[in-house]
């Protein structure tokens, strides 16, 4: 190496790192990540204590590597560097035939789920109204063909199979139906949620359970909302090569009343909520987004429903709308009640237990059910 | 602290660079000690007081064997090279082996010695080794007494080093301690030493090693599962392992040092007696310097030999670990190199040259399982699938897609343990390699980057060293 280069080389080196870590330094702190939609570490505080206990030195690292300058690009150069170097996955997400990224699911707690099931099972006991059951199969599950052979993700129809049985109740068979449609865009290519039409396809299996008319064509106006959705899994695999989402909706506004709480207090809610097309979790489009109370008042004839659910049911409940005179949703996550009262309070006819599987799996609120 | 992280990249280590130039020269051994202290504090906090206690006690032997030497009275200075030795072994001892041993006992039914639970502080088995050596060293009259304490401090702290090896012997680095020269030139080297160490690290180590996570913790192991995962594990410490020494390498450049190489292509060895002179090269030799030879090497009757070479090899074994399957470990080489010195070695010789290599290749293979699967019930199980024994399939649909998901890793990591990229980056023209280096270096640095700021699965290997 001549001398000319080493001191090229050297000023390379010092030039990437000095840069790296004066803009990291001196550049605003994000507080959260779109891409990744979550809240980036704090800066760590400086404490003896938090010294003494090595507390200060994790969040240290923790947050330095949260904010790193560029980090979203970094991050999507890694994404790049494993498809090209012939990787089928990154990050719990394959890179799928037809365009799709699909999360796959891990084993999960035999403990966890146990408690879970115990407790849906423990909802039919603490109420005299009828109590159904429906799980969600992911994408992988139903899109199984798209993955390559061998790839390791749970056998969802058998843990489908399995909670149905220990649940014992009345179940929903939303994985035929979703089967069935699999040749249709009933999930989304780069989220983990069900489309708008796959939703629809589900509602008709929830309807006929509730006894209640089947949607007809006539009722339903497709419309798009949005051509360039880029959902959970994109964010997860950084995989940004892969082309937007279309977001839709069959369900005109007409005639319902929301009432939304989004922060302990009742507000006018709205099934859509356009703003969040602009931002990049467009899927809180549906209902607003994530809140522990949501209520829908509807000029149907039709009974009072209980829908006990995760951000499946967003996009949803336009359907049931069509026929329930009520829908009242509860979010676990955030909902800290008891569902037994809750059910008393306002005189409901019938509940729907309805979650992801991979959610179901594991959740650590379902408890509150029997409470 | 460990090298592969954001906040030492970007953070301590421009830093420190940083004060080291600003520096005056005879200030420079000062401000790397007190950078290695925070280094260690880091990651050690309360148990710094034990390296510096080591420090202390290393530096005071020193002293003392130097004035009984000088004095003329060998006695005394062999107790005080005795005493040294037993300070760095006790803490070792204690800290490494006691709830080992006490375990051990509590299972055998004596439960007078209590198990304490102790967390073993990073790097004191290379610590504690580089002070020893000083001592020994000062009474072989190899290296000059060191009567500075903060360059004294410097040898035992020194950060590059600290947590990982190489383990580097004070003789070979007294001369450069008290004097070096820092030049644009050395300092290049070290980048580009360092910058493929950090590759090595980040974009293999880490990447192939998940790979034997998922076979090791596989339900329904094939025979080719099995052998994939050793393999991959095989690859993973090796890419770590030497990713290490080069950062320490490059690291120790860029500070003006020339520390010695820890590992010459051990894979590509073509016999086991090669492989442990290409393996862990600074443990091998210290071994040999302070413990084979002192004992007798091979200039002895043949029984007491081999008691030797059995010494050596089961002190190697359980240096790796405090745990029944690297002392296993290190009897299991024993047992092959006898072999291979009394008889198997003519054998092999005649072999051609791919088998010889292939020779080598299963039993490193089947070596890595033992040092990689501590529980011995878990380790009898594998072996047993690897030697389509206990009727395990020979081949399962997950062995495929992980075979196919990382065929491009493992190529590039079989090939990369060969010297063949560096002996044809070597054969290109010094026109194409003026534009390569800072190519190589920029894309080789963003890369690591993004799998350092990407990724979440960063294993430190050697908490248990």
């Amino acid at each position: 190496m001549k001398h000319k280069q080493s001191v090229w080389i050297t000023g390379l080196f010092c030039l990437f790192l000095g840069a790296m870590a004066l803009l990291t330094l001196l550049l605003p702190p994000k507080k959260f990540s779109e891409l990744e939609n979550r809240n980036l570490e704090p800066a760590p505080k400086l404490s003896a204590q938090s010294v003494s206990s090595g507390r200060f030195m994790k969040d240290a690292e923790n947050w330095s590597s949260d904010h790193v300058v560029l980090r979203d690009r970094w991050v999507q150069l890694k994404a790049l560097a494993e498809r090209l170097s012939g990787k089928l996955e990154n990050n719990g997400v394959c890179f799928a035939g037809e365009d799709t990224l699909l999360r796959l699911v891990e084993e999960p707690d035999e403990t966890q789920v146990e408690k879970n099931i115990s407790a849906v099972r423990g909802l039919i006991d603490k109420t005299d109204i009828p109590v159904r059951f429906g799980l969600i199969p992911t994408a992988a599950s139903i899109w199984a063909d798209r993955l390559p052979a061998g790839i390791p993700t749970l056998d969802e129809t058998a843990w489908i199979d399995r909670l149905y049985r220990e649940f014992g109740g009345s179940t929903l068979d939303l994985q035929g139906t979703l089967d069935a449609h699999k040749a249709e865009p009933i999930f989304y290519r780069t989220d983990h949620h069900w489309t708008t039409l796959g939703a629809r396809y589900a509602a008709d299996v929830i309807l006929e359970a509730l006894e209640l008319d089947p949607l007809r064509e006539e009722e339903l106006q497709p419309r798009t909302v949005s051509e360039d959705f880029y959902g959970t899994v994109y964010s997860r695999a950084g995989a940004w090569w892969v082309k937007p989402d279309e977001m839709t909706t069959m369900v005109p506004e007409e005639g319902i009343e929301v009432t939304s709480n989004f922060t302990g207090k009742e507000e006018p809610g709205s099934l859509y909520v356009p703003a969040h097309l602009a931002e990049k979790n467009k899927y809180a489009f549906f209902l607003g987004g994530n809140q522990p109370v949501c209520v829908i008042r509807t000029q149907a004839k039709g009974p009072k429903l209980l829908l006990i659910r995760d951000s499946y049911s967003d996009s949803l409940v336009p359907f049931l709308a069509l026929r329930c005179s009520e829908i009242h949703l509860l979010d676990l996550r955030y909902y800290r009640l008891s569902v037994p009262e809750y059910i008393e309070d306002h005189d409901i006819d019938q509940a729907v237990v309805l979650y992801g599987l991979s959610m179901f799996l594991e959740d650590r609120n379902l408890y509150l059910l029997r409470r | 602290m460990v090298f592969s992280t954001p906040l030492f990249l970007f953070a301590y280590l421009p830093v420190v660079l940083l004060l080291y130039y600003l520096a005056p020269l005879k200030w420079r051994n000062f401000v790397l000690l007190l950078a290695s202290l925070f280094f260690y504090f880091w990651g050690e906090r309360i148990y710094t007081v034990i390296m510096l206690a080591s420090t202390l006690v290393d530096y005071t032997h020193g002293m003392l064997v130097d004035r009984f030497k000088r004095a003329g009275n060998m006695k005394k200075a062999r107790m005080a090279v005795a005493s040294s030795m037993i300070f760095n072994l006790g803490i070792l001892f204690f800290f490494k082996y006691w709830d080992l041993i006490a375990s051990g006992l509590q299972s055998l039914g004596l439960s007078f010695v209590p198990v304490l639970g102790i967390h073993l502080p990073i790097g004191i088995s290379f610590y504690t080794f580089q002070t020893m050596s000083y001592t020994v060293d000062v009474y072989r009259a190899d290296a000059k007494v060191q009567k500075n304490l903060i360059t004294f401090g410097t040898f035992v702290t020194l950060f590059p080093q600290l947590i990982a090896g190489p383990i580097i012997k004070y003789k070979e680095l007294g001369e450069q301690l008290d004097q070096r020269t820092c030049t644009a030139d050395r300092f290049a080297a070290g980048v580009l030493r360092f910058t493929v160490g950090l590759a090595k690290k980040l974009l293999l180590a880490n990447n192939i090693g998940q790979l034997w996570d998922i076979c090791k913790g596989s339900s329904s192991l094939s025979v080719a599962g099995a052998w994939l995962g050793v393999l991959s594990f095989s690859l993973q410490i090796y890419f770590d392992f030497s990713g290490y020494s080069d950062m320490a390498i490059g690291l120790g450049k860029m500070f003006g040092f020339e520390f010695s190489e820890n590992f010459r292509y051990p894979y590509v060895a073509d016999s086991i007696t090669d492989f442990w002179r290409r393996w862990h090269i600074s443990l091998s030799t210290w071994f040999r310097e302070y413990l084979y030879i002192p004992l007798g090497g091979n200039r002895c009757s043949k029984a007491k030999w081999i008691r030797n070479l059995f010494l050596v090899w089961a002190a190697t074994g359980i240096w790796h670990g405090a745990s029944w399957n690297y002392l296993l470990w290190g009897l299991y080489y024993f047992v092959w190199l006898l072999a291979e010195k009394l008889f198997l070695g003519k054998l092999v010789n005649k072999l051609p040259g791919l088998f010889r290599r292939l020779y080598v290749i299963v039993i490193l293979l089947v070596g890595w399982a033992i040092f990689a699967l501590e529980d011995f019930g878990q380790l009898g199980r594998y072996l047993a699938v690897m030697f389509g024994l206990g009727g395990a399939p020979l081949f399962d649909p997950l062995a495929g897609y992980e075979l196919r998901n990382y065929l491009a890793v493992l190529i590039v990591g079989i090939l990369g343990s060969t010297p063949l990229a560096a002996d044809l980056f070597r054969k290109l023209p010094e026109g194409c390699r003026t534009w390569a280096r800072p190519v190589l270096l920029v894309l080789g640095l963003a890369l690591c980057t993004a799998y350092l700021v990407a990724g979440t699965y960063n294993p430190f290997l050697y908490f248990r060293f």
